[in-house]
């Protein structure tokens, strides 16, 4: 095949794939798409196509005191989580990929699984348990039930970047004189702090948009996702498509200004 | 004499049933450029994670100045190391990586910067280097940080791990020299710990050669050279010729494979060993030459090695390999004469 009979087939399928991507984008967010127009919609009912269109409901979302409970238990619940998580995975991610131990291989297998859980019925065991403690549900429940299966997955972020880690950096710094604990404050945990950045995004936007585990353990302090539940099963208001499309929003937010703070701190 | 800064009694490590050193006794002088040579799996590098107290000995004693430093862990002893992957902290600068033992010390920050300016010129980089990234250095240049890192902790005794391992051949010349520069003008106590004796016969006041755990013989580098302890410190310089004797009369060997017989050197009191002759210790004699063992042959083949060839010449049943100046010129298929003094030659223990 001559060179320029390549480059023309290159091209060929340059454009063959990115059709593909657009396609499988457009797939995965015009269901979102659909919603964010349905919440500009006058109606009182989910309609498509939109008819009339109007701010009122996002209006009304941001009136209501009610949601404003939801949107602070699920900001507490989040931050919460995403604090606890990061301390406990970067010990659990050390032990996971940085350090020899009898029992380390048990280990990484058993701490993976609470992500295959069917989430649905951990918070059902979480919920059972409680009342068998005689624990009443409420946000510190849910932080509980959200911690069980975040952490496994904070472990796995952060252990790829512990992977990445050549560990005489640490001999280097502790033979120069420092204490164990300023090798981990000037050497490990700004080695990690990339992976631990990525971890905590991870451990609050997972916390922030979860349904199966909060519905079971919040009690009486809802969240945001289980509140959308609720109304859309029973008594359907406007302000879901509103609600969903702010907090979906928040979400965007956090994951791309994490993105563009860890960039810019690369760059300094 | 000089008084010894680091000394060894009787020091054992094992893991578990594995003995990685045995019975190690040795003594290094203040000021000394000393190497520990030996190949992977002679216990060098437990050897030397026991000196920078990484890892305890399991028998015996480390003293430094005189003072017992086994409990002592890395962190508290005034040692410190070149690793071999240097460690350079990735997330600071090249000055912030040479300025890390002086913040440790609470040095305040323009005299972290003073020092680091001046050791990076001793180490032949401009001041520029201080505010580059470790991943925008070249690998002879992390070498030198590593280095000005380590010096900037100001050590009684500095480790190297064979930190030049990595490097092509002329850079790891030039680094060599450097190093060995560098001890000479601080007047610090170098420890280096490297598989290449040619390596450590560039720098070093003293080799310790060491084989399964042991020490097989320490010396200056021209009596390692010129007296191997045994065919095993021998070779590790590189090719020899060997020839498997026993003793015939006063002054002749009988080689057991060939049967023919040499002219041992004067001193041997051995009945039986190894003789050992280096390929640039056997001529190829001209016309009228005479030495005391002789032996005739057909040139094989001619590898050029830069200024020297070496010829690998066919004798009875075997062949040997002779080293000459590149200029003399023999060609492949001339008959020649080999010839040696027993002088040259080395008896040992098989």
């Amino acid at each position: 095949m001559s060179a320029t009979e390549t480059a023309y087939r290159n091209r060929k399928s340059e454009k063959a794939i990115r059709v593909w991507t657009v396609v499988i984008l457009l797939f995965i967010y015009l269901p979102m798409v659909a919603v964010f127009i349905a919440s500009f919609s006058k109606l009182r009912f989910f309609m498509f196509p939109v008819k009339a269109w109007s701010l009122d409901w996002y209006a009304s979302v941001f009136n209501s005191i009610e949601i404003r409970d939801y949107l602070g238990t699920s900001l507490l619940i989040a931050g919460v989580v995403t604090v606890v998580s990061v301390v406990l995975a970067i010990a659990g991610a050390l032990a996971f990929a940085r350090y020899e131990w009898k029992g380390r291989s048990l280990y990484q297998k058993l701490i993976l699984l609470p992500i295959f859980f069917p989430q649905a019925v951990l918070g059902l065991a979480i919920l059972l348990w409680s009342s068998a403690l005689d624990l009443s549900p409420g946000w510190q429940l849910a932080v509980f039930a959200h911690l069980v299966w975040i952490i496994p997955i904070v472990t796995l972020v952060i252990s790829i970047q512990v992977y990445g880690f050549d560990p005489s950096v640490e001999e280097a710094a502790y033979d120069l004189g420092a204490s164990r604990w300023q090798v981990f404050t000037e050497v490990t945990l700004p080695i990690l702090w990339p992976g631990i950045f990525s971890g905590a995004l991870f451990a609050f936007l997972l916390s922030w948009g979860n349904f199966p585990l909060s519905t079971f353990t919040t009690g009486a302090e809802q969240t945001v996702p289980v509140w959308l539940y609720a109304k859309m099963v029973a008594g359907y208001s406007p302000q879901v498509p509103a609600l969903g499309s702010l907090t979906t929003l928040l979400a965007g937010l956090v994951l791309f200004g994490g993105y563009w703070l860890g960039r810019r701190k690369a760059k300094k | 004499m000089t008084e010894s800064i680091l000394e060894l009694q009787n020091v054992e490590k094992y893991f578990g049933d594995f003995v990685a050193v045995e019975r190690i006794n040795l003594e290094v002088k203040k000021g000394e450029f000393f190497t520990i040579v030996g190949p992977s799996g002679s216990g060098k590098t437990t050897m030397i994670r026991m000196l920078v107290g990484m890892d305890k000995p399991s028998r015996g004693d480390i003293l430094m100045s005189g003072e017992r430093v086994n409990d002592v862990p890395a962190n508290r002893r005034p040692t410190c190391m070149v690793f071999q992957s240097l460690a350079l902290f990735p997330h600071k600068t090249v000055g912030e990586n040479i300025e890390f033992p002086l913040k440790l010390r609470g040095e305040t920050k323009n005299n972290r910067k003073t020092r680091a300016i001046q050791l990076l010129e001793q180490l032949h980089l401009t001041e520029a280097y201080y505010a580059k990234k470790v991943s925008e250095c070249s690998g002879g240049e992390k070498q030198r940080v590593a280095l000005a890192r380590a010096l900037a902790f100001d050590p009684e005794i500095l480790f190297f791990d064979e930190p030049l391992s990595a490097l092509d051949y002329r850079l790891r010349k030039t680094l060599e020299k450097e190093l060995k520069d560098i001890q000479r003008q601080t007047g610090k106590t170098f420890v280096y710990i490297t598989h290449s004796l040619e390596e450590a016969m560039v720098m070093s006041d003293r080799i310790s050669i060491m084989r399964d755990g042991r020490i097989v013989q320490i010396g200056t580098p021209d009596e390692i050279y010129n007296k191997p302890a045994n065919s095993f410190v021998a070779q590790f310089m590189g090719e020899v010729n060997q020839f498997n004797v026993t003793r015939q009369d006063d002054a002749r060997f009988l080689d057991t494979d060939t049967q023919d017989t040499y002219v041992g050197p004067p001193d041997a009191d051995l009945q039986s060993g190894v003789l050992i002759v280096r390929p640039e210790r056997i001529q190829i004699l001209a016309e009228g030459e005479a030495a005391d063992t002789e032996i005739a042959g057909t040139v094989q083949n001619q590898y050029v090695l830069g200024s020297r060839v070496q010829y690998e010449v066919k004798v009875t049943k075997r062949s040997l390999l002779v080293e000459t100046m590149i200029g003399d010129a023999w060609n492949v298929g001339e008959s020649v004469r080999l010839g040696w003094n027993s002088d040259q030659a080395f008896l040992l223990a098989r």
